[in-house]
């Protein structure tokens, strides 16, 4: 604990603190704007961290970390763009919320629930790192397909209106996620000999498309009947003892599905919200306001997928197992200064290990006074003209698709799927399945066909395991109950009329 | 990473102008090293090492811009740079991939479309198990693999590097099968292995040596010396098994790029592995300092490929 102290004392240090602040900041304006993540962020920020002391890299690039998966809510909330694919399920509620007049609300929800969710998730790694990754590592493939499959099923669940266009836009998310090398067999399929879709269909290009392009195109057919008066309530940024009462709960509960999905390697901010809103919405004593400015869905978005952060710090600081892209990129970043990852860090180089948890913390109080401070004058940007504005965004959805892999043709597939997200939108097509398709199809493969690797062709495991066969029982649990509930509201309202 | 590009760019033109007329003909702009991997991954670390090797020493007069390209096991970069210009500004960074994806019929080009400009550090792979498993050495592991035919299994990245490893190894005696299964790379077998989803793998000794604290213990060191760091680790060639497994970095040009242009090149990156720097981050990752100049690279490929690509079909057909 002495080490932590340390750990805490130097971030405390005039220059430490400059450069948290720093890369909160930037992370924040870079998680904001769509196209634009985290990741890219700090690989360009990497060459330069060789030439800082490696304490140094760590604090600029865990902060910037921290800020991007924060930052990504402002857009999503006022202007319906995800700023990060993390973020997606926030534009569900927030983005309606802002639009009936309380962006402020809006903003301060899904900033207190990021606060919270970072400090949860926190709170883990810095006293339970070690175990919670020793039992993460008894996650095999059967235990990633159930989870997944879990979420999968939840589907159902987030779906508004018509069960058959929800299915049908899940459905399409995951024929989306297969072209490009086969998971588990390396072999290339459905690319019809066209090597740019090779590497398959990027998520970062599809889900900008979809979600930013898409909302720019019908901002431009649209653009003269949205002489939207901006009305702008500044109450209820802060949450009170009553709002804390009544959303604690969920908080806390999405903040540990954020933190335990951030620990398991390889599934993701996006995916921890997903769950995270579903189980809220599963949960909730109003599940009919989902999707339509709820507070609860604003906050199980925005407290699970900052919690991922923390959760997904653990298994590499703990037996240096990346839990995410961008830890895959910090990681690189300590070879770079010659230190090696792995259970001999904690004994070979605390002074990383501490100084990392406590950025980590650091990271999030900035993030929070940063962002609260800036909510009135971010809000501001839902009455700056569309005109002005969807150009500016374009070019960085563009940038950004270009840069994620240097390559122009995922700013094609971006551009293609703003026209398909715009056209899913007028046909009154739900875009949460499509997201939870893409983004979850993949996993569900490859754990699945590894899994059935491992047991020579037999599902047995999946109930013979005893942490499998739990989330194969919740899922059916979670399939039947809105199907059960839906049916028993249907029948009550019919009753009602005769 | 585009930024980063042009942030290269307005480096080398300040060192560029820095330097004054002084300047040989070539490199008149920064090189683009392609790495066909995400960044953070070893050869993006390689690529990034010698970057700021050859700044620091200032040995190019200009900069290094690295690019990831990454997607479809590599194929997606080399494909760049084998379509680029030929005028020695654009360079792939690449390793045994690129020789087991054309065998295995991934890529419809190879190793023949480019010049081969050098290769750079060696390290080759260990078989991995737990620390409680039964087998006390290679031997005992592949007499049971043998004895219990794909019964063990072996966690791998299929169709990559660690497959064919291990597929390799189990060639080297008859009758021995492993069941393979998708694994990933060599962070997550280790995290398989220690969850006992799998019993063996393939990875390098730098993980070994990072894992190891983690309850890995290595079986044998895949080739015919033993290593300084890990003197009591046999090699496969003193157990008996003619094995030989190392990843060499090997830079590319597009074909036809001028000689002259490839040869500066290959002395600068031979250079920068003199360097403290590159030498104290080799010894760190554990590689050997091996350098080949573009003939010994031609030759040494030409003897690789002969060697992966009955493996590399073997792996594909599974």
């Amino acid at each position: 604990m002495t080490d932590l102290a340390d750990g805490f004392l130097y971030t405390f240090g005039a220059y430490p603190l400059f450069l948290i602040t720093l890369g909160t900041v930037l992370g924040i304006t870079v998680g904001a704007i769509p196209g634009l993540t985290g990741a890219m962020l700090i690989a360009l920020t990497l060459p330069f961290t060789f030439y800082m002391p490696p304490v140094e890299g760590i604090c600029l690039l865990v902060s910037m970390y921290v800020g991007a998966i924060s930052g990504g809510l402002i857009t999503a909330t006022l202007l319906r763009m995800p700023g990060t694919p993390a973020s997606v399920m926030t534009t569900f509620d927030g983005y309606p919320m802002a639009r009936s007049g309380r962006p402020g609300r809006a903003l301060g929800l899904g900033i207190t629930a990021s606060f919270v969710g970072g400090l949860i998730s926190w709170v883990f790694l810095a006293t339970l790192s070690q175990p919670l990754s020793d039992f993460a590592v008894r996650f095999g493939p059967f235990e990633y397909f159930t989870l997944v499959l879990m979420a999968l099923v939840l589907i159902a669940s987030v779906t508004q209106g018509s069960m058959i266009k929800g299915l049908l836009s899940g459905f399409l998310g995951m024929l989306v996620a297969m072209p490009g090398v086969d998971p588990s067999a390396g072999d290339l399929r459905l690319t019809f000999g066209y090597h740019e879709l090779d590497a398959g269909l990027n998520l970062l290009p599809v889900l900008i498309g979809v979600f930013a392009v898409g909302q720019v195109i019908s901002d431009i057919v649209g653009i003269e009947e949205r002489a939207e008066a901006v009305t702008m309530d500044r109450r209820g940024i802060f949450l009170s003892v009553r709002d804390w009462m009544r959303h604690g709960l969920n908080m806390v509960r999405s903040s540990l599905i954020g933190t335990w999905v951030g620990i398991l390697p390889g599934v993701g901010a996006n995916i921890g919200s997903i769950i995270a809103y579903s189980g809220a919405k599963t949960f909730s004593k109003h599940p009919e306001r989902f999707g339509t400015g709820s507070e609860e869905g604003i906050i199980a978005s925005e407290s699970a997928n900052n919690a991922t952060v923390g959760g997904a710090l653990i298994p590499l600081i703990a037996m240096g197992i990346p839990g995410s892209v961008i830890d895959a990129i910090l990681l690189g970043a300590l070879l770079i200064h010659s230190i090696q990852p792995g259970p001999l860090l904690f004994v070979n180089n605390p002074e990383v290990v501490y100084t990392m948890i406590a950025t980590a913390l650091v990271a999030n109080v900035i993030m929070f006074a940063v962002m609260l401070g800036a909510v009135g004058q971010v809000a501001r940007l839902r009455s700056v003209p569309r005109a002005f504005l969807m150009p500016i965004i374009l070019v960085f959805c563009v940038i950004g698709s270009y840069a994620l892999g240097n390559r122009m043709f995922d700013v094609w597939v971006m551009l293609f799927f703003g026209v398909v997200g715009y056209f899913l939108e007028r046909s009154r097509v739900p875009l949460g399945p499509f997201v939870i398709g893409l983004v979850l199809a993949p996993i569900a493969e490859e754990s699945l066909r590894s899994g059935l690797m491992l047991s020579a062709g037999s599902y047995a495991p999946l109930v013979t395991r005893p942490i499998s066969a739990v989330f194969l029982a919740l899922s059916v649990v979670l399939l039947v109950w809105p199907i059960w509930r839906h049916y028993r509201q249907h029948r009550g309202a019919r009753r009602g009329s005769h | 990473m585009r930024m980063l590009s042009t942030l290269g760019l307005a480096l080398g033109a300040l060192l560029l102008a820095a330097q004054g007329p002084a300047v040989a003909d070539f490199p008149e702009k920064p090189i683009k090293i392609v790495v066909p991997f995400g960044a953070g991954g070893n050869t993006d670390g390689l690529a990034r090492m010698f970057q700021k090797a050859i700044q620091d020493e200032n040995l190019l007069g200009a900069p290094l811009v690295i690019v990831n390209v990454p997607g479809a096991g590599g194929s997606i970069g080399a494909r760049r740079v084998k379509d680029s210009e030929a005028d020695g500004y654009t360079l792939l960074l690449m390793h045994i991939a690129l020789l087991s994806g054309e065998a295995a019929g991934l890529m419809d080009f190879g190793y023949r479309d480019f010049e081969p400009v050098a290769a750079t550090a060696d390290s080759c792979l260990v078989t991995a198990v737990m620390e409680d498993a039964p087998w006390a050495g290679l031997p005992e592991l592949l007499a049971d693999a043998k004895a219990r035919p794909d019964a063990i299994i072996h966690g791998a990245n299929l169709g990559a590097v660690n497959h064919m490893a291990g597929l390799m190894v189990e060639g080297a005696s008859p009758g021995s099968k492993f069941r393979f299964v998708q694994i990933g790379g060599g962070a997550a077998n280790f995290k398989a292995l220690k969850g006992g989803h799998t019993q063996v793998a393939h990875i390098t000794l730098a993980e070994y040596s990072s894992f190891r604290a983690g309850g890995v213990k290595a079986l044998a060191y895949l080739t015919g010396e033993r290593h300084p760091d890990v003197p009591d680790l046999p090699t496969a060639k003193e157990l008996g098994y003619d094995l030989d497994f190392c990843l060499q970095n090997w830079w590319f040009a597009p074909k036809g790029t001028p000689r002259d242009r490839i040869d500066r090149i290959a002395a600068v990156l031979e250079k920068a592995m003199q360097s403290d720097y590159v030498k104290q981050i080799m010894r760190e990752r554990m590689n050997a300092p091996t350098f080949l100049g573009p003939d010994a690279l031609a030759a040494k490929l030409t003897k690789d490929y002969a060697m992966i690509a009955p493996i590399a079909q073997k792996a594909k057909q599974k």
